[in-house]
């Protein structure tokens, strides 16, 4: 694990759980040694833009983003059907601790995110609103509102796959690969470096 | 039932108080608000209860933050504080549903796009033990920000 390899060189790896409860997060931690904070409001997903999980974000010693928003895995369980490859990323990552070396000029990292539209934001709004009402109990508002999220962003993962286990559907379902149908004819749209382009 | 439709419904209505949940972008409040035309409000002594700011002869505040108002009657409404318009005021994206006692206020743009510029925002999230941890922690070492879920 990267934490623990290049932890001597004073870098460090930290996991954000985009999730509804700290019971949906523990089964994917075990064995995991870096710190992992739990979101369920989904701020990082406002402020950083971020639209898809996993995003990884490159931040230097003075909080400075180097490399922004891009999908990459720490794994290849996932390979066959991303195309994303884990350890392109992870050499990238050890070339920049080990000697400062960063894949994407300053130019290129600022123009790779793109602002999120205000539907975008409003979506992030109607999502908070439903997850909400579903911890109140209140399903009819938690319904509406996760409905008008995807209607607003359709696009975004962050809001319909992450709404689909708060609302009884199955996040690796039938669902999910219709949505990734409906993504992949839109052209994978993505607030960052994706795919190939991500290393 | 679309968020739209209810917002007509709810138009309809004569004022009603309820304990409202206001969902802002540091935390989650309740506060008594009244239901009238589709809109939350709150009398001007509970605005802070309700989202954190507060109106003063300089704008609106909240800490040491001040935000100016160009208008401040606009954010009145028979003499009490329309939450959505205060959002507004902020320069901040909002969702109201009246109807249902509940609103959602966005952060401050100027934070994404802080991102965007690639200096990061600074944040402060639980660890999975309830422990809060903010970005500033791991000031002087290179780190990812890794986003994941488990979905």
């Amino acid at each position: 694990m990267l934490h623990d390899e290049l932890g001597a060189d004073g870098f460090a790896v930290i996991g954000v759980a985009l999730d509804d409860s700290v019971d949906d997060v523990r089964p994917w931690t075990d064995g995991i040694t870096f710190p992992v904070l739990i979101d369920p409001q989904h701020t990082l997903t406002e402020t950083y833009a971020i639209s898809n999980v996993p995003t990884v974000v490159w931040i230097d010693e003075d909080d400075h983003i180097v490399r922004p928003n891009g999908v990459a895995f720490g794994t290849d369980t996932f390979k066959e059907f991303t195309g994303v490859e884990s350890e392109p990323h992870k050499d990238a990552v050890r070339r920049w601790v080990r000697t400062g070396e960063v894949p994407i000029d300053a130019e290129s990292a600022r123009s790779a995110v793109g602002d999120l539209s205000d539907d975008e934001v409003l979506a992030r709004l109607h999502f908070r609103i439903a997850a909400q009402a579903r911890r109140d109990g209140r399903d009819d508002v938690a319904q509406r509102h996760f409905a008008r999220a995807g209607e607003l962003a359709p696009f975004d993962w962050t809001i319909r796959r992450a709404a689909l286990p708060l609302t009884g559907d199955d996040p690796f379902g039938q669902t999910f690969f219709d949505m990734y149908g409906e993504w992949q004819a839109a052209g994978s749209p993505y607030h960052g470096l994706a795919g190939t382009d991500a290393v | 039932m679309s968020y739209r439709r209810v917002r007509a419904v709810a138009s309809r209505a004569v004022s009603a108080t309820t304990q409202a949940t206001i969902i802002g972008d540091v935390d989650v409040r309740e506060a008594e608000a009244i239901v009238e035309d589709g809109k939350l409000l709150v009398a001007p002594s509970a605005l802070s209860a309700a989202l954190g700011w507060t109106l003063e002869a300089q704008g609106l505040c909240r800490g040491d933050v001040c935000v100016p108002v160009r208008d401040p009657s606009a954010l009145f409404s028979n003499g009490r504080v329309d939450l959505e318009a205060v959002a507004h005021a902020l320069g901040r994206l909002a969702v109201v549903d009246a109807d249902a006692g509940v609103m959602a206020m966005s952060a401050d743009p100027a934070t994404r796009r802080q991102a965007l510029g690639l200096s990061a925002p600074a944040f402060t999230l639980d660890d999975l033990d309830g422990s809060p941890h903010s970005l500033d922690e791991w000031r002087g070492r290179k780190k990812l920000l890794f986003a994941f879920a488990s979905w």
